[in-house]
């Protein structure tokens, strides 16, 4: 698995302070996608053991974080690898907060309780599903591109088996 | 006259150098002496008007003036005395006023006396106006430490008004009658009366609301200084906890959100945030809400900035009972709590004037940076900066002595009204200096991370030894400044210089002499104070970690920033887990910085790259007005009214969110 981007600290990929790892790879394709660049899987930097050992460090000792969050590409066409670096991290970091986002939407991720994809989702806590439609494009929506895409409560919405929208803590 | 700093060879030179001064600002032809400070329009007719006088004011103060050591510490390029066509006429820095007095008592501008206020509405606009005469009568900021707590009685008084024509209008009682002292909390009268008192609530809150926005605008537009500068005003609130306070506080932020005239971000006056535990720090404490509101309002404007109460060289003056012990800022950070004789509150007095060190060429002349040693000469250091320190603080010293010898007539609103403390006591021909004791005298210092990279070759940021002799230099200084205070027996403190005129100025005179130095002199700039440098990479809560100590040693005032990128007025969560993680550390006073751009086609605002992300209209297209802060204060728009300095700053700083 390669990835094409890691901040530690961003504002922009969710509700509070999060580090933002990208994972290259993606076959959506979408019509007007803000990088086509990360479609290709071999984009960016391996993820070595060392790499990845780094950033979970760097998560662990960052006491402003609320949390981790995952984007690409889309992280569910490699679905298993990042279940496995979200299961090290929590390991080294305790509980931690992830959300997670996806040209799949929460539907077609529930389809297989059995796949990894899912595997994938039980592990976050929030997604931010679809794909990105030019169309519907809106800059003003928070933490997403187009009208189209949601912010879901994972759990939430796995225990009550339908769409649970994710509510800002605080709303300004 | 005798010429006490004679250097020039021919009464020619002299008067060459004059002519030249004239003709750079008839011209406009030297920028830099225009944008020396961003919120003057030196361009503009008063603005070259009153360059002309300051110019030569600096010039007469150089020639004739100040102590020869000092003259040429300046022209070392080590020491920088700030506000210097202000030296030789004695002017003072900065105030805190004394709103409540003020109000309570009524007062005289110089032009017509002023009765007490009977509403909320006429308090804020005589706010306004005190600010504005005060702000003639000195050459720094003016500040109100406790607006909410000022402002109170007026919102009651207000609301008294209303009630009363509520009882009246809605034939609920006897408007005449005594109630005995009507609030807005007296539940009583609201269950007996309701109609009338919920009237008079809602009139009392768009009120006051109304007062709050017509401030914010009057701060924004009117002019001092003969119409070259709008007044450098701060307010401080968050912890008076009646509803009337409240009501002020909570007008205050409603008013700055919305904004100015067409929803822009208002410029003035700087507003603080004083947080304080039990008071607005956790949820239910009284003023939470506020609080929350506060960093609303930040994450949308940049105000309000967040002052430390709880902060030990802050909590060690606090007394709940009384509001004018509670640590409140200048907005550019200037802090004046402690007094050694006895005055340990804030209005009535200020910092009187402060002397900066270049921390840089000192690191320069005894570090490792020039290759000349192995090691760096740390003795040799420390005697010369103890040397620059003496020179300093005998700058500072001469010029109180100015300042005391001045008459109460020439400190005017000043003095006459008492908003310094008791200068109202005195006769127009009186001098001052017995009531300026309790002011401040500061020694400032900046470049601390390049005099780190000077001397050792890594700044205190980049490596844990540097950074505790980073610590000791500065505890040093300190330590000197208390030493000093002692032995003269005057308040004398240590200042995290606040350098937007002087941070390109120490530079360019260093990078004539020494050339370019890599991680020394290489940029336009010096690094703020003690901060970790803008362009070092370094995550935010590190930095609010390495530069909270600091803090503590610098008791004449110090603020951190921590640089976001990205829409902050979306991400609150993020915005308040910073402010109270800073709080936590011990940060005395702390901001976050936030790009705010303007798309002049559509009105969006938020981050706006080389097109507008709603109109999709192009910078080259469209004017995008990009708001940043520089040492403190917003300006307009960085690109037209910083200097290059600043400019260059402003391009560097390296966001804990890229
Ligand atoms: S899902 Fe995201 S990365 Fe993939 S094509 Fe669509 S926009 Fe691009």
């Amino acid at each position: 698995m390669n990835i094409c981007g890691y901040y530690p600290e961003s504002i922009n990929e969710g509700e509070g302070l999060r580090a933002a790892l990208f994972i290259s790879g993606c076959r959506h394709y979408c019509k007007g996608c803000f990088s086509p660049a990360t479609w290709n899987f071999l984009y960016g930097e391996p993820f070595t053991p060392e790499r990845e050992q780094e950033i979970i460090r760097d998560i662990a000792g960052n006491p402003l974080l609320s949390g981790v969050s995952i984007l690409g590409g889309d992280p569910f066409f490699s679905a298993a690898e990042v279940s496995a670096f979200l299961d090290r991290l929590r390991e080294a970091a305790g509980a931690i907060s992830a959300w997670i986002y996806s040209g799949y939407t929460f539907e077609e991720l529930t389809r297989d309780a059995k796949s990894p994809e899912y595997g994938l989702l039980s592990r976050c806590q929030v997604l931010v599903d679809g794909r990105y439609v030019d169309e519907l494009r809106d800059p003003s929506l928070l933490y997403r591109g187009s009208s189209n895409q949601r912010l879901i409560d994972i759990p939430a919405s796995l225990s009550q088996r339908g769409i649970v929208e994710w509510r800002p803590t605080f709303s300004f | 006259m005798a010429m006490m700093n004679p250097v020039y060879t021919s009464r020619q030179d002299m008067l060459d150098e004059v002519i030249t001064l004239g003709e750079e600002i008839v011209a406009s032809s030297n920028l830099e002496v225009l944008r020396e400070n961003a919120n003057l329009n030196g361009e503009s007719f008063s603005g070259k008007m009153s360059k002309f006088g300051s110019e030569y004011a600096k010039w007469y103060a150089n020639h004739f003036v100040m102590p020869k050591p000092l003259v040429q510490a300046i022209q070392d390029n080590i020491v920088y005395v700030h506000d210097l066509d202000q030296y030789a006429i004695g002017t003072t820095n900065c105030i805190f006023i004394p709103f409540d007095k003020l109000l309570r008592e009524g007062f005289n501008t110089g032009n017509g006396s002023v009765r007490p206020p009977n509403s909320i509405m006429t308090a804020m606009a005589l706010v306004a106006i005190i600010f504005q005469s005060q702000q003639n009568a000195q050459y720094g900021g003016v500040s109100a430490n406790k607006l909410d707590h000022d402002l109170a009685p007026y919102v009651t008084k207000s609301f008294v008004k209303y009630f009363r024509k509520g009882l009246d209008y809605f034939e609920e009682g006897d408007s005449a009658a005594d109630y005995g002292l009507i609030t807005m909390a007296r539940s009583d009268l609201q269950a007996q009366y309701p109609r009338a008192f919920k009237y008079a609530v809602k009139e009392t809150e768009s009120e006051t609301l109304q007062a709050a926005e017509s401030l914010i605008h009057n701060l924004n537009t009117m002019s001092s200084r003969a119409g070259g500068q709008i007044p450098f005003t701060s307010i401080n609130y968050g912890t008076c906890t009646s509803i009337e306070g409240q009501l002020v506080i909570s007008s205050l932020l409603a008013a700055t959100m919305r904004g100015l005239g067409s929803g822009e971000t208002p410029i003035f006056p700087i507003q603080i945030f004083k947080c304080k535990q039990g008071v607005n720090q956790q949820p239910g404490e009284p003023n939470y809400e506020l609080f929350l509101k506060a960093a609303e309002c930040s994450a949308k404007r940049l105000y309000p900035n967040f002052a430390n109460l709880d902060a030990p060289l802050n909590l060690m003056y606090y007394d709940p009972a009384n509001p004018d012990t509670e640590f409140a800022t200048m907005g550019c950070r200037t802090r004046v709590l402690s007094d050694r004789f006895g005055r340990n509150h804030l209005s009535g007095k200020g910092n009187l004037s402060f002397n900066t060190l270049n921390l840089v060429k000192l690191g320069l002349e005894h570090g490792i940076a020039l290759g000349l040693r192995q090691t760096a000469d740390e003795q040799g250091f420390y005697r010369e900066l103890e040397h620059y320190m003496d020179i300093a603080l005998d700058g500072l010293l001469h010029r109180f002595r100015i300042q005391s010898s001045q008459k109460a007539k020439a400190s005017d609103f000043m003095m006459r009204e008492g908003v310094w403390e008791g200068g109202e006591q005195l006769n127009p021909e009186d001098t001052v200096g017995e009531l300026l004791k309790h002011g401040s005298l500061s020694i400032g210092f900046i470049g601390l991370a390049e005099c780190m990279k000077a001397m050792y070759g890594k700044h205190h940021g980049e490596d844990a030894d540097v950074y505790k002799k980073a610590y000791n230099l500065i505890a040093f200084m300190r330590d000197y400044c208390d030493r000093q205070s002692e032995r003269h027996n005057l308040n004398i403190t240590l200042f995290a210089t606040p350098a937007e005129g002087l941070s390109g100025k120490f530079t360019k005179r260093d990078r004539a002499d020494y050339g370019e130095i890599p991680g020394v002199v290489d940029r336009e700039y010096y690094t703020n104070s003690f901060h970790i440098p803008v362009y070092y990479n370094i995550s935010a809560a590190k930095k609010i970690e390495l530069e909270a100590p600091f803090h503590g040693l610098c008791n004449a005032g110090a603020i951190s920033y921590i640089e976001l990128n990205g829409s902050a007025r979306s991400n609150p969560a993020a915005f308040l887990r910073i402010i109270q993680y800073a709080l936590s550390q011990q940060v005395s006073y702390f901001s976050i910085n936030h790009p705010i751009d303007r798309c002049s086609g559509c009105g969006y605002e938020g981050i706006i790259g080389a097109s507008c992300p709603s109109c999709n209209a192009s910078e080259q297209d469209v004017h995008i007005r990009r708001l940043r802060r520089v040492t403190g204060y917003l300006t307009g728009d960085f690109q037209t009214r910083f200097n290059a300095a600043k400019q260059a700053e402003v391009r560097d700083r390296l966001k804990h969110s890229t």
